[in-house]
């Protein structure tokens, strides 16, 4: 039906919009160890945060390019691959976004109280991608 | 690794690179390879075999085509600055609606009126209205854009005064607003009757030959008049719409009026201007040009007391206006 296509719409475009900001604390996060991309993916699609690698890669560069992250490419199993860490920005930048983040997160738990157990999700359209919540 | 798995993979990653920024390309492609082996091989050892055509094409297909893969390492670009597109959107409404439609109607009136075929005409207005909009539309989108990239800063992105917002229209404004669509009106009939009479040669055309014309004492006033009339039209329309914004219109009204007394000065100190031509006897044509003189310089009067009564009203609501904004804020009200 056209208004349940649209309300799908509707809910891609803000699970877009909060998935976003989610995405860049979760790749600031993991790379206190050294990843290469590929395996970046992996280690966060182990722990419940699948992540295009559309996304994940702009993503990455973007970090890059704003100071948080540093890069190198090295040789690891007779392949040349990127390996991301965080800079000394990021190392910086990252606590205080956490401490953000957990403010953030328990405020909304409170705001939601017990409305977020009552409440299960119902159906809706999955994307092939990224159904997983916020870290 | 096979030579059609790395074929494809070429193949794709040239196509990608086609999008991509020239001095990140390799970079990028680079790190884009080794995650698509990485994820082949991880898929082969799942699988227990090589991969064939399909499986590849598929994992390509599934990444998603060259252009959007290479879509994400693109900077973000936009045309115009989000933060001003209201007054981009703005600006195109009063240029085509408010401004080039009634100037296009005000030309093409003459020649819809006095052609032998008003549809053609009317069709060939509308087809000269559509190059003119498509035309202002690119000069308007291109100045934003200018704006845009030399980051000129709008009154509104910063510095602006809660004080200085137009009024909430109260109750009293109905009858003001009447007022301005009684103006409006007035405004439209002058300015299409002014460029009448100017695609008539200035002229009043009267039976058996005779004609009054606008002698050249006028000449230089023909497009000042006519563009004072449309602006005078224009600001009415914005009063009725936007009532709220009274201190824009009167400053511009202030404008308008000082121009059309300076106008009104010079042809009443010249006794007119206007002058019957004809095939008539000298004495009954100078009779008329008398009388016809007579008729503008009392039209030009009364109007001259109608824009100096106005002027009044409006410097006195801005005086009125400045006086409300220089008073203080009560302390109450600062926090």
């Amino acid at each position: 039906m056209h208004t349940n296509a649209a309300g799908s719409d509707v809910f891609d475009n803000l699970r877009l919009e909060l998935r976003r900001g989610c995405l860049v604390v979760a790749v600031l996060a993991q790379p206190y160890a050294e990843h290469y991309g590929y395996a970046l993916r992996k280690a966060l699609e182990e722990q419940g945060l699948a992540i295009d690698e559309n996304t994940l890669y702009p993503l990455l560069r973007r970090l890059e390019s704003q100071g948080l992250l540093v890069s190198q490419w090295r040789e690891e199993e007779k392949r040349n691959k990127r390996f991301y860490r965080l800079s000394p920005l990021g190392e910086e930048v990252l606590p205080n976004l956490l401490a953000e983040w957990r403010q953030m997160s328990v405020a909304l738990e409170r705001i939601l109280g017990d409305r977020a157990v009552s409440s299960a999700p119902k159906s809706r359209t999955q994307s092939k991608e990224n159904e997983q919540p916020c870290p | 690794m096979s030579v059609t798995k790395t074929d494809l993979v070429d193949r794709y990653l040239y196509a990608v690179k086609f999008w991509l920024p020239t001095a990140q390309q390799e970079d990028i492609l680079a790190e884009l390879r080794e995650d698509l082996l990485s994820h082949m091989e991880e898929r082969e050892a799942a699988l227990g075999h090589a991969l064939d055509d399909d499986d590849i094409a598929g994992i390509l297909r599934k990444r998603g085509s060259p252009a959007e893969v290479a879509s994400g390492y693109l900077p973000e670009r936009r045309l115009i600055n989000p933060a001003v597109l209201p007054v981009y959107w703005l600006v195109l409404k009063i240029v085509l609606l408010w401004v080039l439609a009634p100037l296009f109607a005000l030309v093409f009136l003459g020649p819809v009126l006095a052609s032998a075929h008003p549809w053609e005409t009317v069709l060939l207005c509308c087809n000269e209205y559509w190059r003119a909009a498509f035309m202002t539309v690119g000069m308007v989108t291109i100045g934003f854009v200018l704006l845009d990239r030399y980051q000129v800063q709008f009154q509104h992105a910063g510095r602006w005064d809660p004080r200085k917002l137009p009024r909430v229209p109260g109750s009293e404004d109905t009858g003001a607003r009447w007022k301005h669509l009684t103006a409006l009106v007035f405004s439209v009939v002058a300015a299409i009757l002014w460029a009448h009479l100017l695609w008539q040669g200035a002229e009043f055309p009267f039976r058996g030959g005779m004609r009054l014309r606008l002698g050249p004492l006028w000449e230089p006033f023909y497009w000042p008049i006519l563009g004072l009339a449309v602006a005078d039209a224009f600001f009415d329309l914005l009063s009725f719409l936007r009532p709220g914004w009274a201190r824009v219109r009167s400053r511009v009204r202030i404008g308008g009026n000082i121009c059309w007394l300076a106008i009104a000065g010079v042809l009443l100190s010249a006794g007119g201007g206007g002058v019957a031509v004809g095939n008539l006897p000298a004495a009954e044509l100078a009779r008329t040009t008398a009388w016809f003189n007579f008729m503008i310089v009392n039209t030009v009067l009364g109007l001259a007391v109608v824009v100096i009564i106005d002027l009044i009203n409006e410097a006195r609501y801005l005086v009125r206006g400045a006086r409300t904004t220089a008073a203080p804020i009560p302390s109450a009200m600062q926090h």
